[in-house]
C-alpha cells in the first residue's frame, strides 16, 4: 500500500491518505487538510539540503482525531508544527477549514490550532499570571470565572490560580498549558508528546483530561504519541511516519483494534529496530 | 611619537630595555611550564611590526592632512573592527558579515559626528590628530559589544527555544517571543560599558587620559576629554549592540513570525 499516491482530487473523498478500503471513513467535512507536503532545511554552510518530512497526504476530519506514530527523526513533531505554521514546508499545501494556511493569519490560526508541548512551559508568576498571558490582539476572555472554568476543564481545582508556577507538578504543569490554549478558544488541539515527560499517574491525569476536552468541545486532536493509553483514548486514525514518508495510515474503528499494517501493528507493539520513541 | 614639547623621546635602546621585560616574562613562562613562550615571541614581534606599520601610516595621514586619506583609513578599520567582531563569535551567525558591518558602521558614523563635529567642533573636520584616535576608540568598542550581543543572543535563542516555541504557539508575534532574549543580549554588551563608568578614574587611569597627561596635557583639560570618550562609547556601544541584535534576530525569525531553529 503506498497511501500517498492516493491524493484528494482523484479519490473525491477529501481523505487522501485512506486505503480504498476505508473509504467509509472518509472526511465529510476536513479541518486539515494536507496535500502533498515535503520539507527540507537548507544545507549550513555548503552541506546538502536535509529533507524532513517528503510527499505527505492526509485529512482531519472536524471533530476526529488523528496520531502520528514513528520512530523518533521520522518528522513527526515538524509536521505537527506545520498544522499551525510554526513550521513552513517547502512544497505541497495545508488547508484549515477549506483555506489555504498562507493566506492566514499565523498568529490567529496558531489560537485556533492550539499547540502542547512535550515539556510544559509556564513562565514565571502564578497559574492565574500563566492563564492571563494571552496576546492583547486577541483580546481573550481572561475574567476569574472564565479562568476557574478552563483550569476545570482540565480537571484541576480554581484554587490552583494562586499557586506559583514552580510548585507545581509536571502532570499539574502539563494540564495548565492545555487550560492556557483552552483560553484562545481552540478547534484543534495539535499535542506533541504530552505525556512523554510524565509519570504514568500524571500521564493518566493528562490522558484523561485530554480526553474528556475532546468530548465536551468536540475539537480536533492531531497528537504525536507513544503513549498506548492516549491511543486509545483518542480513537480515530493512525498515520506512521518514517523518515518523513508516509507508511501506513489507519483507522481503529470502535474499541476494537483493527490495525492491519504488519509494521504499524510491530510499531504499536514496540518491536520496532527503532525503539519507540 | 616624537616632535610634541614636553614628550621624552625613546631611542630604539630604550625600547630594547622595554622588551627585555617580556625576556623576563619569557623566562618565567618555560621556568613554570606554562607553555606560552612562543606565544611571547610571536605577540612581541607582532607588537613591534603592527604598531611601527600603524605608526609610519599615521605619520603619513597626519603629513598629508587630506580628508580622503582619513576616509581611507576608517574604511579600512572599520573592516578590520567588522572581521574581528564577527571572528569573535562562538557559533556563526546567517548574514554575520553584513550584521557587523552595519551594526559597526552605523554605531561609529553617528557617534564620531557627535563628538567631531557637534562636541569637539574640530576645524577642519578631517582634522586625522583628533578623528582617527576617536574612531578608533569606538570602533574598539562598538566591535566587542556587537560580538558580546551576538553571542549571548545566540546562546539565549538556543537554550529558551521552549519558550519562545510556547509563546509563538500562544499567538505572541515573534517580536513578543523573542523580546526577553533581546533584552538580555544588549544589557549583556552594555554593562561593561555601564560598570566602568562607575569606577572610571578611580582603579586606573583610562587610556587616553594617560597617553594626553603623558603628552603634556593638563589633568583638567585630560578629564574633560575623558568625559566625552566616556559617553561617546556608552553611546556606541549600545547602538553597535542593538543593532546587531535586532538585524541578527530577524535572520532567525521570519515574517510569519516562525523561528528557524534549524540555524541554532
Amino acid at each position: 500500500m503506498k497511501v500517498t499516491d492516493v491524493r484528494p482530487e482523484e479519490s473525491g473523498t477529501g481523505i487522501s491518505a485512506v486505503p480504498s478500503d476505508a473509504t467509509a471513513l472518509a472526511a465529510r467535512d476536513p479541518l486539515f487538510q494536507v496535500d502533498r507536503l515535503s520539507l527540507a532545511y537548507p544545507g549550513l554552510r555548503g552541506q546538502p539540503p536535509v529533507s524532513i518530512l517528503h510527499d505527505v497526504s492526509f485529512a482531519v476530519d472536524r471533530g476526529q482525531s488523528l496520531t502520528l506514530v514513528g520512530p523518533s527523526g521520522s518528522g513527526k513533531s515538524t509536521l505537527l508544527r506545520c498544522l499551525n505554521r510554526l513550521v513552513e514546508p517547502t512544497q505541497g499545501s495545508i488547508r484549515f477549514k477549506g483555506r489555504e494556511l498562507k493566506s492566514l493569519n499565523p498568529l490567529e490560526l496558531r489560537r485556533r490550532a492550539g499547540l502542547v508541548l512535550q515539556t510544559p512551559v509556564l513562565f514565571e508568576g502564578t497559574v492565574r499570571d500563566n492563564l492571563r498571558m494571552q496576546p492583547a490582539a486577541a483580546r481573550a476572555d481572561v475574567s476569574e470565572p472564565r479562568l476557574q472554568h478552563a483550569l476545570v476543564e482540565v480537571g484541576l481545582d480554581a484554587e490552583f490560580l494562586d499557586r506559583d508556577g514552580t510548585t507545581l507538578s509536571g502532570g499539574e504543569k502539563q494540564r495548565v498549558t492545555i487550560a492556557r490554549a483552552l483560553l484562545g478558544d481552540p478547534e484543534a488541539l495539535l499535542l506533541d508528546e504530552p505525556t512523554a515527560a510524565l509519570d504514568p499517574p500524571n500521564a493518566t491525569l493528562v490522558v484523561e483530561a485530554i480526553a474528556a476536552l475532546r468530548q465536551s468541545r468536540g475539537l480536533t486532536i492531531v497528537a504525536v504519541t507513544h503513549q498506548p493509553d492516549l491511543i486509545r483514548h483518542l480513537g480515530g486514525c493512525l498515520l506512521y511516519l518514517v523518515k518523513g514518508q508516509v507508511q501506513a495510515y489507519e483507522c481503529i474503528d470502535g474499541r476494537a483494534h483493527t490495525i492491519t499494517d504488519v509494521r504499524l501493528q510491530a510499531f504499536l507493539a514496540g518491536e520496532s529496530p527503532q525503539g519507540g520513541r | 611619537m616624537t616632535g610634541v614639547a614636553g614628550v621624552v623621546d625613546l631611542s630604539v635602546w630604550q625600547l630594547g630595555l622595554a622588551v627585555l621585560l617580556v625576556g623576563v616574562l619569557i623566562v618565567i613562562s618555560a621556568w613554570q611550564a606554562l607553555g606560552l613562550e612562543r606565544d611571547l615571541l610571536v605577540g612581541t614581534v607582532r607588537t613591534i611590526v603592527q604598531l611601527y606599520l600603524v605608526g609610519f601610516i599615521l605619520a603619513s595621514v597626519f603629513a598629508a592632512a587630506q580628508w580622503y586619506w582619513v576616509v581611507l583609513v576608517l574604511v579600512a578599520m572599520m573592516g578590520v573592527a567588522t572581521q574581528a567582531a564577527v571572528s569573535r563569535l562562538k557559533k556563526p551567525i546567517p548574514g554575520r558579515y553584513e550584521i557587523a558591518m552595519v551594526a559597526i558602521a552605523v554605531s561609529t558614523t553617528l557617534t564620531l559626528a557627535w563628538v567631531i563635529g557637534v562636541v569637539v567642533r574640530v576645524h577642519p573636520w578631517y582634522e586625522p590628530q583628533y578623528v582617527i584616535p576617536i574612531a578608533g576608540m569606538i570602533l574598539g568598542n562598538a566591535m566587542t559589544s556587537a560580538a558580546l550581543a551576538g553571542d549571548r543572543l545566540q546562546a539565549d535563542l538556543r537554550t529558551r527555544k521552549e519558550e519562545i516555541e510556547a509563546m509563538l504557539a500562544l499567538g505572541f508575534s515573534g517580536g513578543d517571543a523573542v523580546r526577553p532574549m533581546v533584552r538580555s543580549a544588549v544589557r549583556a554588551a552594555m554593562i561593561p560599558t555601564v560598570s566602568g563608568m562607575m569606577t572610571v578614574g578611580l582603579v586606573q587611569l583610562p587610556g587616553m587620559m594617560t597617553g594626553q597627561i603623558l603628552a603634556g596635557a593638563s589633568p583638567l583639560l585630560a578629564i574633560k576629554y575623558q568625559i566625552v570618550v566616556v559617553f561617546m562609547l556608552a553611546v556606541a556601544t549600545s547602538v553597535a549592540s542593538l543593532l546587531f541584535v535586532r538585524l541578527a534576530i530577524s535572520r532567525y525569525m521570519t515574517p510569519a513570525h516562525q523561528l528557524r531553529s534549524y540555524l541554532l
